[in-house]
């Protein structure tokens, strides 16, 4: 019964904040945080026990509302709660020095969008996704538009319209499959949906892909992302990049595996990806605003990862489960050092960074970017390596030139930001910058210990991927494996 | 004459293109209203639009005029020749869902207004393209 623990705790909790009030806002925030730590040390003791393959859970048979939770969505499930539960840790002590997120409210968020998030991935039901899907979507709207500045609350209203549009779609695609397969069950789908007639079935296709395609930031509907990440504040461009969006490319590509084997589909979707991947980080190259710099780097890593997903064998699968372990872990080190430089500066231009006086997170930027760029002995490194070996292996050398050509664009970018960080100062206003001293950015040790913790994680799977690549190897073949995901669905319905 | 048209209307093909044609052009005015509008709540109207004509292409297609409501009294009692719950189930689900962005939306847009004074989208753009 352990995987209704993942979604039910943080909605019990996130609803039940307003009634915690008489613990007062340190209360509410420890005690969100310990339920973390609770959630993470469960699924991280799952994921470890031997004995342990899957779990399925079914609220009433004839709605066939279940939940299932296999080695693929359990490695989502341990990656989400493991950046949730170190975000708490650090806003533990950001959040006194935070004029507008210190209050309850914040956490009521906080834990929907991990709820949510959890839920999109063990559901394995088409209508119980779009109910995550609008919940995780109505969370991060707020979450955007929190500050209540114009320019947060015009990010979240971009992402709110956006949203909607996403929706209708989906409700589109989720209609059509209904009035034709008269079943919402992805077990039922994944056996019948090839005997749809092909027009019905492309018609689905389409509106699947524009649907998800607005939350997975692929190429043409990718418009409002950056405008997004510019308007909301930096920690929730955390949560953003290293959870809501590997939520989303979860699910889309889970439906995708158990019922849409037309190869064509799959090659398209790939060339979407590697396209999505080279605008982005063309666009990004003539940036001046961190934050809108590393929303751009995210869009090209989402669009990396959706290409190699598309690619639908184990081997490239793995890779998409290494990059996506080394982006969340980067994006978030990214994303919490600039929440830190903005606090100081009040600024986040790449020039900024010159007048920044903090060692510590200088070299946190340069591992993370290291990491995100696929230097060896970090954790970027392996998953593209494995990626690029897959495509050449297929053949498929256009998308390797392209992603090749992508990543070098992406290193310029990263050596202007690195630059940047170590600009020493001019040697003639070398008595300007005397007589105005730089602050020293300092960081609580609990602070420090959350960066340490997220750059060990990318060292160590760098250095030692043998460690990790036991149950990611596993968790791809079990979320390629659709015949077994739909017997032991239909199984736990009986 | 008249009757014929009257039982003309009354078949069961004559509805059925009636739903698929009605809902498919309530579709295509909402997406019209959100091509041609600027106003940020003629947008938010108009997306709603859209999903109501989902909401009414689902439940018309998968409703059946001779069957009776799922519930068992009044004589029924077995479930046979009654409509289906689960699509009527799933459209009040996304009326609620759809309500609650709606109004998150406009709450948004009010407080934009009260901050900026802008209600037209393209005069929204704080975060410049650089």
């Amino acid at each position: 019964m352990s995987s209704i623990y993942f979604v039910a705790l943080p909605l019990l909790f996130g609803f039940a904040t307003p009634l915690l009030g008489k613990l007062g806002k340190n209360g509410i925030a420890y005690v969100s945080t310990l339920m973390q730590v609770a959630l993470f040390i469960l699924a991280l003791s799952l994921l470890l026990s031997t004995s342990w393959s899957v779990e399925v859970i079914s609220i009433a048979p004839p709605l066939g509302i279940s939940f299932v939770l296999n080695k693929a969505s359990l490695f989502f499930v341990t990656l989400f709660t493991f950046m949730m539960m170190l975000f708490s840790f650090y806003y533990l002590d950001l959040r006194k020095s935070d004029p507008y997120a210190h209050e309850g409210k914040f956490f009521i968020l906080l834990n929907m969008l991990l709820a949510s998030s959890i839920g999109l991935v063990l559901s394995s039901d088409i209508f119980n996704i779009y109910v995550f899907f609008e919940i995780a979507g109505l969370s991060a709207y707020i979450l955007s538009a929190y500050k209540k500045t114009p320019k947060a609350l015009e990010a979240g209203l971009k992402y709110l319209v956006t949203g909607m549009m996403a929706s209708v779609f989906l409700l589109l695609a989720i209609t059509f499959i209904y009035i034709h397969l008269g079943s919402l069950n992805l077990a039922v789908l994944s056996e019948s949906f090839n005997t749809l007639p092909y027009n019905i079935k492309v018609l689905i296709s389409v509106f699947l892909l524009i649907g998800f395609g607005f939350k997975v930031e692929i190429f043409p509907l990718n418009f409002w992302v950056t405008d997004v990440y510019e308007g909301s504040s930096s920690p929730v461009n955390a949560l953003f990049s290293s959870i809501v969006v590997k939520a989303y490319l979860f699910v889309f590509f889970h439906i995708l595996y158990l019922f849409m084997p037309d190869s064509e589909f799959g090659t398209f979707l790939i060339y979407l990806g590697a396209l999505s991947m080279l605008v982005a980080e063309i666009v990004a190259l003539k940036q001046t605003n961190l934050k809108r710099v590393f929303a751009y780097s995210s869009l090209g890593q989402v669009g990396f990862i959706f290409a190699v997903m598309a690619s639908e064998n184990p081997s490239a699968v793995t890779a998409a489960f290494f990059i996506i372990l080394a982006h969340s872990v980067a994006k978030m080190m990214i994303f919490l050092s600039i929440t830190s430089i903005e606090r100081e500066h009040q600024s986040v231009e790449i020039e900024t960074l010159k007048e920044l006086n903090s060692p510590f997170i200088k070299v946190m930027m340069i591992l993370a970017m290291l990491s995100l760029l696929g230097i060896p002995l970090f954790a970027g490194f392996i998953g593209k390596f494995l990626a690029l070996k897959d495509f050449a292996v297929n053949s498929a050398y256009v998308v390797v030139v392209v992603i090749v050509i992508a990543s070098l664009i992406e290193s310029i970018y990263y050596f202007k930001i690195a630059g940047n960080l170590f600009y020493k100062g001019e040697k003639s206003k070398g008595e300007k910058s005397k007589g105005k001293k730089r602050e020293k950015l300092t960081l609580t040790l609990m602070q420090k210990a959350v960066f340490t913790v997220l750059a060990l994680v990318l060292l160590l799977v760098g250095i030692a991927p043998w460690l990790f690549s036991g149950f990611i190897s596993e968790a791809s073949q079990v979320m390629l494996d659709s015949t077994t995901y739909a017997t032991t669905l239909m199984g736990g319905l009986k | 004459m008249f009757e014929t048209f009257i039982s003309y209307l009354n078949q069961d093909a004559t509805i059925q293109a009636m739903v698929d044609i009605g809902s498919m052009a309530l579709f295509f005015i909402g997406l019209f209203g959100l091509l041609t509008h600027r106003h940020i709540l003629r947008i938010f109207i108009s997306v709603s639009i859209m999903e109501f004509a989902i909401f009414l292409f689902f439940i018309g297609n998968t409703f059946d005029k001779t069957f009776t409501a799922p519930i068992l009294g009044d004589g029924h009692v077995a479930f046979v020749a009654m409509n289906d719950p689960i699509p009527h189930a799933l459209v009040l689900t996304a009326i609620v869902i759809g309500m609650a962005v709606f109004a998150l939306g406009v709450s948004f847009a009010i407080e934009y207004y009260k901050l900026t004074g802008r209600t037209d989208i393209n005069d929204m753009n704080e975060m410049s393209e650089s």
